[in-house]
């Protein structure tokens, strides 16, 4: 693990825009997407609230892809950040290069919705509904595996799914194929739509809001869902400064664990998170003192918010208020397998721009949760390191480390 | 996928499930006699299947809270964990609970537990789908119910790469426990049959009528689905030997390359050989033998002619061996399968015959029509996915 690692190119599609520019000064002037769903419905249930991505012109499916009576929303949202992703990084197209460089491909759900539309079709043909292509397309590697192929790309192409920190483990994973050299680069983040389980799932469970998110507000009541793709490109660092590749940020490293405590419910105090963060800056030798911002996991769950503000304290001792820590999926909802992705490129751009993203919505402050979530707006910040952490259904912490481009 | 891992990375225990056997002595047993588990399944017109017996039953596995409710690939990935780390005797002592990691393999395991699940919602309405079986329908629940059934609190990766998905999942779980990320970790792979998915594989003439499976042969027809799972315990080698447990292999290097298109995947498949024996300072030559995943399928010639090309003059005679032909295409079981194949061959010194192979095409490979002996202690596995994933791996048994 010698090699440092660095973000050259970031794509993003979200509610808050689909470049970079509007996604950063939408996410600093607290300007939250949710709103009643166009996009999807779900046979039953009334005015979802969700954020949705608007897809432009120019994220246009490739002729062969769009004319699939079965295409992916899930993939096309993939496909239109790591367009943008390759493209702002520069990547070289030369077959080489693209032979060492691979896809790292997060997501909660993938490919669900080939399963649900199948389920429609045989409940209203019968079992002839079965098709020759189900199989394919059931097959959540299939999504990572069309990036690499309409890219060019033939280093490793994986398909991470540990739940709601899909993102974050699929960027961990390509971090340590490009650090031990592995591979040069990989375009790696997360993907996910809407999708029937998660919000029949979420509501049956009571973990679905009856209004918006509202991470750390005394009024939260669950998660509010949204769609995105967020990719980024993580290349060997040397090699970049070569090419004379933008250089966004760097990834310094991770830190990974599981609760190994309820299927759903997260464990109360926040010790995973606690422990993902402590090994996050053990293994990169971070000074916990130069850590300035968290993304929070923040989904606006009661238990949620409260265990991730109980694990920093339990981390950073009184050095916990004086961090910044925000939740955005305040404003973009909680996107699954998508969100770690997108919070690691605002962590990026917040080292960029020295500034850090709000929460919007926080009203009420909940007496428990007593940091500093920045709400409201954002707001400029020395920004050295920033930890981004996640976590999922069934235990799955991932929290990555981003610094400051050398 | 990662270069040779330091400190060195060995395999300390192992667990199957297979419709042949649930001890990896008595599958190695099983493949040697050149047995098979394909039978024609008459939902699917008699294409061949390799199914658990009818009264599988679990439990007699694993004593685990909640397995009832777990999908069937995540209970055959619980059984094969919990005899892998008894085969390595890694109990707490050994281990303590924020030590161990889990890396499960699971692309299509979840995929019942979906179809349950949302013909609960369909049939009975969005407020009355079963909350439970909810969150077993992610493609992260079998890694979810892995960690959470042995309380293995060090990190839990789940990967859904297809054909490749096992092979990967080592690659990745060696790695992390190279990098000291956790005291063990324990690689599952794990793929059971479902009826909607093997209509569809039906439908999309990827089968084969059970009589006519045969994989490499010049008369292959397409494959044969299978169920089962396998598991390997990972420690870094030194701490292995100072709690005396026994070193099965050293995983050598592992790399995973893709092949934009089926034209490229006999080349990406040898460039990930290449990778994963300079990874473990080997050339072709010594190459004891090869555990390949030959299916029957399309990518068969892709990973013969990949091999052909990688072992060169020794091609003839580097026993080649193909468990697909005895456990039909298991998927994210597979590379695992094979790797615990590869294993007894080299402890044996014995290599398995190839079940119905008479007419290899393309011919060159060494397709041993009886048990052949094996020398050396090197073994490469490899594996291609549909999808375009191209997997190598390469274990060595220590002397001694």
């Amino acid at each position: 693990m010698s090699r440092r690692v660095a973000i050259t190119g970031c794509g993003v599609v979200s509610a808050a825009g689909n470049d970079l520019e509007r996604f950063w000064s939408g996410l600093m002037a607290g300007t939250c997407r949710i709103g009643p769903l166009r996009g999807f419905s779900c046979t039953g249930m009334e005015g979802l609230l969700g954020s949705e991505v608007e897809l432009l012109p120019e994220d246009a499916l490739p002729p062969e892809i769009d004319s699939d009576p079965y295409r992916s929303r899930c993939l096309h949202l993939a496909l239109a950040a790591t367009r943008r992703a390759v493209a702002a990084a520069g990547l070289p197209a030369d077959a080489a290069a693209r032979e060492r460089t691979g896809v790292s491909l997060g997501s909660t759900m993938a490919e669900e919705r080939q399963v649900s539309d199948l389920d429609d079709r045989l409940a209203a043909t019968g079992p002839d509904a079965i098709d020759a292509g189900f199989l394919a397309r059931a097959d959540n590697h299939r999504l990572a595996a069309t990036l690499a192929r309409i890219h060019g790309l033939g280093g490793p192409v994986l398909l991470s799914s540990t739940a709601c920190s899909s993102g974050n483990a699929a960027l961990a994973t390509a971090y340590d194929l490009v650090a031990s050299g592995a591979a040069e680069a990989m375009v790696a983040g997360g993907a996910d739509t809407f999708t029937r389980a998660v919000f029949t799932g979420f509501l049956r469970l009571g973990a679905l809001s009856k209004g918006i998110c509202r991470p750390f507000d005394k009024r939260r009541d669950g998660v509010t869902f949204g769609e995105a793709a967020g990719m980024l490109v993580l290349e060997d660092l040397e090699r970049a400064r070569r090419r004379g590749a933008p250089i966004l940020a760097e990834v310094a490293g991770y830190g990974v664990s599981n609760d190994a405590y309820h299927i759903t419910a997260p464990e109360p105090n926040g010790d995973g998170f606690a422990r993902a963060m402590r090994q996050a800056l053990a293994t990169t030798g971070i000074p916990q003192d130069e850590v300035d911002y968290v993304s929070a996991h923040g989904t606006g769950t009661p238990y949620n918010d409260l265990g991730e503000t109980r694990a920093v304290k339990a981390v950073f001792g009184e050095g916990a208020r004086a961090l910044a820590m925000s939740s955005i999926k305040s404003m973009l909802g909680h996107t699954n397998g998508a969100a770690s992705a997108v919070e690691a490129i605002a962590c990026a751009l917040a080292l960029v721009h020295q500034a850090v993203p709000p929460t919007a919505n926080l009203e009420e402050p909940d007496p428990e949760c007593d940091l500093d979530y920045v709400p409201g707006v954002g707001r400029s910040a020395r920004v050295r390191t920033c930890l981004n952490l996640s976590a999922g259904f069934g235990g799955f912490n991932v929290c990555l480390v981003l610094r400051r481009a050398p | 996928m990662t270069p040779a891992p330091s400190p060195a990375v060995a395999i300390t225990g192992l667990g199957v499930l297979t419709p042949l056997a649930d001890r990896p002595e008595a599958l190695a047993a099983a493949l040697l006699e050149g047995r098979s588990a394909i039978a024609p399944a008459a939902e699917l017109g008699g294409a061949g299947l390799s199914r658990m017996a009818d009264d599988f039953d679990p439990a007699r596995y694993a004593n685990i809270r909640g397995l009832r409710l777990y999908s069937r690939a995540t209970k055959l990935g619980i059984c094969a964990v919990r005899l892998a780390l008894d085969d390595a005797k890694l109990d707490a002592a050994a281990c303590p609970s924020e030590q161990l990691g889990t890396v499960t393999a699971s692309t299509l395991g979840h995929v019942e537990t979906l179809f349950e699940y949302d013909r609960s919602v369909v049939a009975a309405g969005p407020l009355r789908g079963n909350p439970a079986l909810m969150p077993l329908a992610l493609p992260s629940s079998p890694g979810a119910a892995v960690a959470l059934s042995f309380v293995a609190k060090a990190f839990s990766m789940s990967l859904s790469d297809a054909g490749t998905s096992s092979l990967d999942a080592l690659g990745l779980g060696a790695r992390l426990v190279a990098a000291g990320r956790a005291r063990a970790c324990v690689v599952v792979g794990t793929a059971a049959l479902c009826a909607d998915l093997s209509a569809a594989a039906s439908k999309a003439g990827l089968l084969a009528p059970a009589e006519a499976f045969r994989v490499l042969d010049r008369r292959r027809r397409g494959t044969a689905l299978g169920e089962g799972a396998a598991a390997v315990v990972l420690e870094r080698a030194e701490e292995a030997l100072a709690r005396g447990a026994r070193l099965r292999a050293i995983v050598a290097g592992q790399a995973t390359a893709f092949a934009p298109g089926p034209a490229d995947r006999a080349g990406a498949l040898r460039r990930a050989c290449g990778q994963a024996l300079a990874d473990a300072g080997l050339t072709p030559g010594e190459v004891a033998l090869v555990s390949a995943g030959l299916s029957g399928g399309e990518g068969d010639r892709a990973e013969a002619v990949a091999l052909l090309g990688l072992l060169g003059e020794s091609a003839g005679r580097t026993p080649l061996l193909a468990p697909k032909a005895s456990l039909g295409e298991t998927l994210d079981a597979a590379g695992l399968l094979q790797a615990l194949a590869a294993l007894a061959a080299l402890s044996s010194g014995k290599a398995p015959p190839i079940p119905r192979l008479e007419d290899p095409d393309p011919p060159g490979l060494c397709t041993p029509r009886t048990a052949a002996p094996v020398a050396g202690a090197h073994a490469l596995v490899t594996a291609t996915a549909h999808t375009g994933g191209c997997a190598a791996l390469v274990l060595t048994v220590p002397h001694g």
